[in-house]
């Protein structure tokens, strides 16, 4: 199966080892037999959304994003009828934001988002930084990251991560964490937490097999080494939650 | 104001002798006399020095500096960088009258803190070392710290600048009184940015994208952005690295200061010269930095050399949650030349909070240790598999998963070559507790 990825802004957009989430998806698809191709995009470049089977955009600093969803706008009609479509789709750290209707800044200026979701991100000087431990309805295992952000997104109706046992999470602590519509996955949880949950990747990888058609192959390889780490930190961070 | 430096004074007496921390007492004075700080007499120069890396090194190196030329100088020597241990630093130093008994105060600034620290008195000199990802567990992200740092800013002060760093430059932005510090392109320097990520990529000011006349690593360099209504660009040098040597570990400042090198590393380089410039604008003559600042080992401990079995081994302190300092490592070891091991270990993500976070390993150019004498590098620690995942995704196949760090110094006790350890302080003493240190 060819698969064809677009990464958005990969410079600009790329904290925290955002890249990751990409690498480790590409790896994934290739381990199964895949031929993927990645395109990145950047600022002022025009591009068709409608033959890629994944849209990637990692996390920026807040001015960063800002004028990446500047340059979204020229894609929200797109992005919309894609979404609809069941593009598999990832938006991680600050892009998040970015997906809803609008983004307060720390300053109190405002600027629209690219309108997938119903949500509303406002910015403020507080940054929420911690260790995330919570579940999806997607899978059993937990889910584990960390979060550093300085926003409150609002009004989201359809969350990733449905519980939070610890870490900050849309609205405030322990609120449900991030978005998830179709096949629209998006997660304020720092980095590359695709790379630090393995479930995740085979969700988001079983997503892009589904828009196919097809389901992901039964035989597919362990994470190996992810899943090792997967192990370790879920553990700590499970021992954290029962210390509390 | 008596009674607080008589508190403070005694505070810190009693703190010595029971081994507890400098904060404590500057805490106590300014409960009692919160706007201290603003009370006293201070010495004529006051620098601060603050940064994503360098900061501890500069501040060591400024102070020998300073002394060597007969000055008194106060400084914060144990790291206590926030408010309660300058106030401890400055009242111990004072007389109960409130005059600072020193020619210079130093203070090496945390950088999120620095707005609060400076709300009673400002420096006359500040220096900013750079501005990168750092602990972006308490930092957020770089620009997160500039907001920070930018009010602490009094419209008096000078401020020292590093003119290759894209972000830390635009502190001059609205300022007439800066002064700055750069290298010129010499033979470390490349053409363009290297690394895992490029936070050079784009303007900070307008986010056009930037180039490069040349770089010296990650986004440190000659940049220049691309809109030609911004104009952010690198500014002229007062003070400049015109030539490098590292093979003769030299290097020489403006036309004919040298400098010899104890550590041959390009960050090594940006901190002696930041170091060298702060000096002269106190009035240090060139001769007397540079001839503190030639083979100046620092004292901080970073490096420590040790043997192992039959190998000799180097220490190589870096800082967990700091892909910056583990580049500079990194690189240290691909330029020795020499066969080598090397043994990564990652156990406590940080020594003063429990985080699994791992994100910043991402950002770590592992590959740069393809080279041909590191030999076998080995993974150990609580988030070894992390590493190891990490390990995955680079060039380099001579790697192997020892999570146990006493088992990992075990086996490097058989076999010959050096062994460097790159580690954090969190985590240094679980492997230096299996060596024998040298020196």
């Amino acid at each position: 199966m060819d698969v064809h990825m677009l990464h958005f802004y990969p410079d600009l957009m790329n904290l925290y080892g955002s890249y990751a989430n990409i690498s480790v998806l590409k790896r994934c698809l290739e381990v199964l037999g895949c031929t993927v191709t990645v395109s990145t995009v950047k600022p002022g470049e025009d591009v068709h959304l409608q033959n890629a089977d994944f849209l990637y955009m990692g996390a920026g600093t807040e001015r960063s994003a800002a004028y990446a969803a500047g340059d979204m706008q020229r894609y929200r009609e797109e992005l919309s009828a894609a979404a609809n479509d069941g593009t598999v789709m990832l938006f991680a750290g600050t892009a998040m934001e970015l997906l809803g209707q609008s983004v307060t800044d720390a300053g109190g200026h405002t600027f629209p988002g690219a309108g997938l979701a119903g949500f509303t991100s406002v910015q403020d000087k507080k940054r929420r930084v911690g260790d995330v431990y919570g579940h999806t309805d997607l899978y059993p295992e937990a889910v584990v990251g960390f979060m550093n952000k300085c926003a409150v997104i609002k009004n989201v109706e359809t969350p990733l991560l449905a519980k939070l046992d610890m870490g900050w999470g849309n609205e405030a602590q322990n609120s449900p964490e991030g978005f998830h519509w179709k096949n629209v996955f998006a997660s304020e949880l720092t980095g590359p937490l695709l790379v630090k949950n393995p479930k995740l990747l085979e969700t988001v990888a079983a997503a892009v097999y589904a828009r196919r058609g097809l389901p992901l192959p039964v035989d597919h390889p362990s994470g190996g080494w992810s899943e090792k780490a997967y192990t370790v930190t879920e553990e700590q961070l499970r021992l954290r939650v029962q210390r509390r | 104001m008596l009674l607080a430096i008589l508190l403070c004074k005694l505070g810190r007496a009693v703190g010595k002798l029971v081994g507890k921390g400098s904060s404590l007492p500057g805490k106590l004075a300014l409960k009692v006399c919160p706007d201290i700080l603003r009370r006293v007499k201070l010495p004529p120069h006051i620098i601060a020095v603050t940064g994503s890396n360098g900061k501890t090194s500069t501040v060591e190196m400024i102070a020998a500096i300073l002394r060597a030329d007969g000055k008194q100088v106060v400084y914060n020597a144990e790291g206590s960088n926030q408010i309660e241990g300058v106030a401890t630093m400055v009242l111990t130093h004072a007389s109960l009258g409130g005059r600072v008994r020193a020619d210079v105060l130093l203070i090496e600034s945390d950088e999120r803190y620095a707005a609060h620290t400076f709300r009673f008195f400002h420096p006359t000199l500040f220096v900013i070392t750079n501005l990168y990802r750092d602990q972006l567990t308490r930092n957020g992200h770089p620009e997160w710290v500039y907001d920070s740092i930018l009010p602490s800013l009094h419209p008096e002060t000078v401020l020292l600048l590093n003119a290759d760093d894209p972000l830390s430059s635009c502190f001059a932005r609205g300022r007439q009184n800066v002064k700055w510090f750069g290298l010129d392109r010499c033979s470390v320097s490349s053409d363009a940015p290297s690394g895992v990520y490029h936070d050079g990529a784009f303007c900070p000011v307008c986010r056009a994208p930037m180039e490069y006349d040349y770089a010296h690593y990650n986004q440190i360099g000659a940049f220049r952005c691309t809109n030609p209504e911004c104009g952010h660009q690198k500014h002229s040098t007062d003070y400049t690295v015109t030539a490098v040597d590292l093979e003769n570990r030299l290097v020489t400042i403006g036309h004919d200061t040298e400098v010899k090198l104890a550590f041959g590393s390009i960050y090594n380089i940006y901190n002696i010269l930041s170091a060298y410039a702060a000096c002269r604008e106190c009035g240090v003559g060139s001769q007397t930095a540079a001839g503190v600042l030639s083979n100046y080992l620092l004292k901080n401990g970073r490096m420590q050399t040790f043997r192992l079995g039959q190998r000799h081994g180097t220490l190589l302190t870096s800082k967990h949650e700091n892909s910056i300092a583990y580049d500079t490592n990194i690189r240290y070891i691909a330029a020795s030349g020499k066969d080598c091991v090397v043994l990564l270990i990652v156990d406590a993500v940080s020594r003063k909070y429990f985080t699994s976070e791992t994100s910043w390993l991402w950002d770590i150019d592992f590959d740069r240790l393809q080279v041909p004498h590191v030999k076998k590098i080995i993974l150990s620690g609580r988030y070894c598999c992390d590493l190891a995942e990490r390990f995955s995704f680079t060039a380099l196949e001579n790697w192997e998963v020892q999570p146990d760090i006493a088992a990992a110094a075990e086996s490097l006790k058989n076999g010959g070559e050096d062994v460097f350890v790159l580690t954090c302080f969190s985590d240094r003493d679980k492997i230096l507790c299996h060596v024998e240190k040298e020196g």
